[in-house]
Order: C-alpha cells, then sequence, then structure tokens
C-alpha cells in the first residue's frame, strides 16, 4: 500500500490518532496550546470522515467527569493543557478507580505560564494514569493510536495520557506518515465495553462492580489492583510496541526507554519529550568527536521503567538526568528521583547529576546539552563534580 | 540548511513557513516550520523558522544561525535586527520596491528582493505578502520548483483564494532581483527599540487628514484604537508615531476628509 503523507502541526497529528482509532466520543474545552486538536476534530466531525460525539464542555472538570461515564460504554477521547489538566484532577482519581480505558492527549503548557514544560503531567503524578512521553509529531500519532490498545488490554484497564511539547510540538509543521485505517482497524480491534450496558454482559462485568462498592473488601484493595494493572502495563506496552513495528514499521525502543546510540559508551543523558529530540543531535556531534556518551529517552514515566535503569546502570558509569519539572523541597527533579530510586537496589551504582531544564519553555540548545553531557563524562571518568542537582 | 522568517502579524509569516515546508517536502526534503507563538496581533514583528534537512530532524531548539533570512516587510529593519546571526556569505530576500543595494541593508551577506507589497496589492488586494515572497525563494534559490509551491499552495486553500495566491507567487518569481552583495555596505541601525511606541514603521498606508473638509466631529478621535488623533483648534490631528495605519479613521470620517494613501519607500 501506498504511503500517504502530510506536513503537518502536532495537533494535527494527535486528532489524527484518535480519528484512526474511530473514537466515538470527545469532550473537550479548548485552551492554549490544546485548542487545535479539537478543532481539527470538530472539522473531521463536520466533513463526516470521523462519525463521533462532540461535546464542548463548559470547563474542563466537567469534561473528564462526562468522558469517564462516556467511556463505560464507547471508546472515548480528550485532551487538555497545563491548567485545564489542573482543573481535571478531582475526576481523574475517579477514572482511574473506575479502571477506565479513558485516553487523554496533553498538550504540555506550564502551571506558571503559557510556553511547556512538564508540571501539568506532573502534578497528576499519583492519580494512577499511565503517562507515555513523545518526542515528535510522528510519535504524538503513533503513541496515541498504541495507547488505546494499551489502555483497553485486559491486564491493564487503565486510564492514559499520552502527552507531547506545547508550541514545540503543537505548533511546528513536519511530514508526518499516516498509517491505513484498515491496518489500524486490524491493530486495534473495537472497543470492548468495560461496564454491563445490556442484562445478558452483567455476569462477567459483575466481580469488578462488586470489588468497588463491596463494603467487605479490603479498602486498600482498589490501590492494590491499580498497581498490579501498573505493573502489568510494562509487559503489554513492550508488547503493543513490538506489534506497532510488525504493523507499521515504526517502533519506539522497547516501549518503556530509547536508548540511543548507547553501544560502547561510559555515559548517558536521560530526558524526556522534546528535550530528548535536541539531546540526539548533541550526541550525534559528541560521538563523532570520540565521546563515549549515549542517551536514554524515556517513553513511559507511568510505569516508571526500573528495570530498563537497573540494566543501563551495568554499562554507564554516569547518568545526567534532565528534568523539565521540579518537585519543590525535594532534591532534584521528578525523573531524577524515580531513577535515583530504581538504582538504589543496585550493587554498582552510577553516578548520579541533575539538570533543571526547559522550564516554563526556557529554551534548551544544542550546546546546552553539550555542556550537561560534558559534566556527566566527566563524573563518568572519576572527578569531582558539583553541584549534583543545577539549574541549567 | 536553515531559514528565519521575519514579518508582521497579518502577512502569514506562519502560514508561509508551512506552505513552504509542504513545497520543500513535496521536493524529497524532510522539513520543520517553527512558528513562536506569543501575544502577536497585526503588524506586530513576528519570527517564524525553517529547517530543511534530509531526514528526520531531531533540535527542537529555534534557529540561531540561519544561512537565510526572509523579511516580509521592508521596514522591519527599523525595529527588529534582521540579519544578527545570519551565517557569513548567506541571503536576505526582503521584501522591498528597490534593488538589493538600496535596501539600506548592509554586511557580510547578499541581498535579494522583490516587490511584495504591490505584487500581493495587484493579485491579492491586500498587503498578505507571504505567498509572493515564496515565488521570490524558488528563484531566488532555485531549491524548489513552482509546481511543487502552488501544490503546497492547493493543500492550504481551495477556489479563488488559492488562484490568487498561484497569481502572487508567479508574478514575484517573474519580478524578483537576483542576491547582490552587500559587503562594502554599512549595517542598517534598528532605531526603534523594543518598548518604544514608534509603531510608524507598521504601516502599509497612511491616513492624511484634510483640515478644511474637517468638521471636528471627533468620531475619529474617539473610535482611533491607538490613540494616535488628537483634537487641536477644534479639528482632528493625526500624531503619525502611533498610527498603525489600521484605516478606522477614513472609514469613520463622515465628511470624507481623511484619505488612505500608500507608503513609499
Amino acid at each position: 500500500m501506498a504511503k500517504k503523507f502530510e506536513v503537518m502541526v502536532g495537533n494535527k497529528a494527535v486528532a489524527y490518532a484518535a480519528k484512526l482509532a474511530r473514537v466515538k466520543y470527545v469532550s473537550a474545552f479548548p485552551i492554549t496550546p490544546q485548542t487545535t486538536i479539537v478543532q481539527y476534530l470538530a472539522d473531521m466531525m463536520a466533513s463526516g470522515e470521523l462519525d463521533a460525539e462532540y461535546v464542548t464542555m463548559e470547563g474542563e472538570l466537567s469534561c473528564q467527569a462526562s468522558a469517564i461515564t462516556a467511556s463505560t460504554t464507547v471508546r472515548s477521547f480528550t485532551a487538555t493543557s497545563g491548567p485545564g489538566l489542573l482543573y481535571m484532577h478531582h475526576p481523574m482519581h475517579m477514572t482511574s478507580w473506575a479502571r477506565l480505558p479513558l485516553v487523554m492527549a496533553v498538550v504540555h503548557r506550564s502551571t506558571k505560564g503559557m510556553q511547556p514544560d512538564q508540571m501539568d503531567t506532573m502534578s497528576q503524578r499519583d492519580t494512577g494514569w499511565l503517562m507515555l512521553e513523545c518526542q515528535n509529531s510522528q510519535e504524538l500519532l503513533d503513541t496515541g493510536i498504541m495507547s488505546f490498545k494499551i489502555a483497553e488490554d485486559p491486564r491493564v484497564r487503565l486510564p492514559l495520557i499520552f502527552a507531547g511539547d506545547g508550541y514545540i510540538l503543537s505548533y511546528t509543521s513536519e511530514p508526518v506518515e499516516i498509517p491505513a485505517q484498515e491496518e489500524v482497524d486490524a491493530f486495534l480491534p473495537p472497543y470492548k465495553r468495560p461496564y454491563p450496558m445490556y442484562p445478558e454482559e452483567a455476569e462477567e462485568a459483575r466481580a469488578l462492580m462488586s470489588e468497588m462498592w463491596n463494603p467487605f473488601v479490603d479498602p486498600q484493595k482498589v490501590w492494590a489492583d491499580q498497581q498490579q494493572a501498573a505493573m502489568n502495563a510494562k509487559t503489554v506496552i513492550k508488547e503493543v510496541n513490538a506489534e506497532f513495528e510488525k504493523w507499521f514499521g515504526r517502533s519506539y525502543g522497547n516501549g518503556l526507554v530509547e536508548e540511543y546510540k548507547c553501544e560502547d559508551v561510559d555515559a548517558v543523558l536521560v530526558s524526556m519529550g522534546t528535550i530528548a529530540s535536541t539531546a540526539k543531535t548533541a550526541i550525534d556531534q559528541m560521538q563523532k568527536n570520540g565521546k563515549k556518551i549515549g542517551l536514554v529517552a524515556i517513553k513511559s514515566f507511568k510505569p516508571f521503567p526500573d528495570e530498563e535503569f537497573q540494566r543501563i546502570a551495568g554499562y554507564a558509569k554516569a547518568m545526567g538526568v534532565i528534568d523539565r519539572n521540579v518537585s519543590t523541597g525535594t532534591r532534584g527533579g521528578i525523573t531524577f528521583t524515580e531513577i535515583r530510586h530504581a538504582l538504589y537496589d543496585v550493587d554498582e551504582r552510577p553516578v548520579t547529576l541533575n539538570f533543571h531544564a526547559g522550564m516554563r519553555g526556557k529554551e534548551v540548545r544544542v550546546e546546552d546539552l553539550k555542556r550537561m553531557a560534558e559534566k556527566t563524562l566527566k563524573a563518568a571518568n572519576g572527578e569531582k563534580v558539583s553541584p549534583i542537582v543545577e539549574w541549567a | 540548511m536553515e531559514i528565519r522568517f521575519h514579518g508582521r502579524g497579518g502577512q502569514g509569516a506562519v502560514t508561509g513557513t508551512r506552505i513552504l515546508a509542504t513545497a520543500l517536502y513535496y521536493e524529497g526534503k524532510f522539513t520543520q516550520g517553527i512558528p513562536m507563538y506569543g501575544t502577536e496581533r497585526r503588524g506586530a514583528p513576528v519570527v517564524s523558522f525553517l529547517r530543511i534537512g534530509e531526514q528526520r530532524i531531531n533540535e527542537r531548539d529555534l534557529v540561531h544561525e540561519p544561512d537565510m533570512v526572509i523579511v516580509l516587510d521592508p521596514l522591519l529593519g527599523k525595529s527588529v535586527p534582521i540579519t544578527d546571526g545570519l551565517k557569513k556569505g548567506g541571503i536576505v530576500l526582503i521584501n522591498h520596491p528597490h534593488k538589493g543595494r538600496e535596501t539600506g541593508l548592509g554586511g557580510d551577506f547578499k541581498v535579494a528582493t522583490v516587490d511584495a507589497t504591490n505584487i500581493a496589492l495587484d493579485t491579492i488586494g491586500r498587503p498578505i505578502t507571504n505567498t509572493a515572497i515564496l515565488g521570490a525563494f524558488a528563484k531566488v534559490t532555485g531549491s524548489v520548483s513552482l509546481e511543487s509551491i502552488e501544490k503546497a499552495i492547493n493543500d492550504q486553500w481551495s477556489g479563488r483564494i488559492a488562484e490568487m495566491n498561484i497569481n502572487a507567487v508567479r508574478k514575484a518569481y517573474e519580478e524578483a532581483n537576483m542576491p547582490e552583495d552587500v559587503s562594502d555596505l554599512p549595517p542598517q541601525k534598528v532605531e526603534v527599540k523594543p518598548g518604544e511606541r514608534d509603531v510608524s514603521s507598521w504601516r502599509v498606508f497612511r491616513p492624511e487628514l484634510d483640515k478644511e473638509k474637517c468638521i471636528g466631529c471627533k468620531r475619529c478621535y474617539i473610535l482611533c484604537p491607538e490613540v494616535a488623533i488628537g483634537m487641536v483648534d477644534g479639528k482632528a490631528d493625526i500624531n503619525y508615531p502611533y498610527c498603525k495605519g489600521c484605516g478606522i479613521c477614513v472609514e469613520e470620517c463622515p465628511v470624507k476628509a481623511i484619505e488612505f494613501v500608500q507608503e513609499t519607500l
């Protein structure tokens, strides 16, 4: 089949993902830089390309609430940014509690300005949602399609956020391949209702319902189950990523992390999202000059790839972790903390350094990343470097 | 190759970048069109970037050392340092009625020109200069065919709008002036500093008041969104540094005492 490409902005790629997944319900409230996603979806519905119900809500809280209800019966989708996501916080706990495989696109916008950083999704870290991060517009489209398959897998059945940086991806145009609808249909089976709609369906769903509402069940069980499902997601994400590769010829690392040029290196830079993309250019240039440093791009933040980092610790003597986020009152950024937590169980721990970069859209240039890489290499060579955590 | 676009809100720098990104993609290139969004509004200086490569472009930062600068407005250089960071021997393609050496630009680069404002007024009827400049780009660089640009324009619009823009591209291709060396000329000075309120250079048209006809009704004085019109001796008085040339006063004057005159260079 001939490949179909279009030069499009990141937001259009997200809209295509929802369209190709044949979502039946979209609830949305416009917020920069997410707005054009719902404009494109509304256009697709108006022109008859997409057969779905579109509801403009009066705010993000009701967006999430209505998507919860809709996703009990049909494949549903919503998208938001920054403060909009914060306004969804309360019902988001409900979505994971009800174990609904709702998929949401988040176009990163700072909680303290218009420009991107990861503080919006990081503020939802403990809502029980899975979180995937994207580096370019093609990855947004592909991850969007994979997200539905991951979230709806019976071993997982958890809500999922896939995210990309606002402005840097949302409004930047680049060529994106649009997979054929028939192939997506074959890859992603029709939605299976997690709750019964007709009496004859009731039997299979009863187990889940009764656990949720039965006062004799351990009150903590809901989290224990979610935790188990999120851990199962590690396997499911890897499987879906590999299956996507078979169908469409593209995959993203092993689904959890992407190790870029990590053969025969002494150290690695670690990052998520578009910073990781720019870091690839920095790594190319460093390796051309004989520097032994690679890149680990985190693709899945929730579930966090602990085992992958424990394995990477086997070859990297130092890790320079770049965080587009901060957890005030904790030493270092959020992925930095998670990585150190994962490495505690390793006998020979690498040196870990942290850089806060790109917050509120502060530009992260190739030169900045090369400087961070140099510092990480110094640490790998046994030199004492300080500070461990810096504002780059 | 990396390109920086300078324009004003409303001239279509962002759309122009996307059309060129699409056209170059049709030439087999991988492109990345990066708009800069902030508090843009009609007339305010805007900037966008275009990267052209052979495969997927991983860099996600902005372009700081462009090979080429495309300027959609002739007077933008007075308020924005349009040639900053331009590589030695690079090209400036500017919307200007005169040839490269008469644009007031100077430095270690070449200047190509095209009178995009008048071409746009002729073909589109509005001073939206983004598509005209692309026709000149095709001629000056030879890196993209007119067919690819026209195909990309047809992706963006259809019908009469597409046709008008394609006419602008073709006319600009005919009329563009090839790059001229300006390394012996002094650099252009940025006269208006950011934060200053002189917006004279934003105008394509200038309102001119006939004091004899003015009846002192204060309609223009009340409606001017920029408070650029005062009242002196019972007659309207235009304060040009504050006037962006929106034309509301021309439209609203009940006795047609204000005429809209195109600015000339």
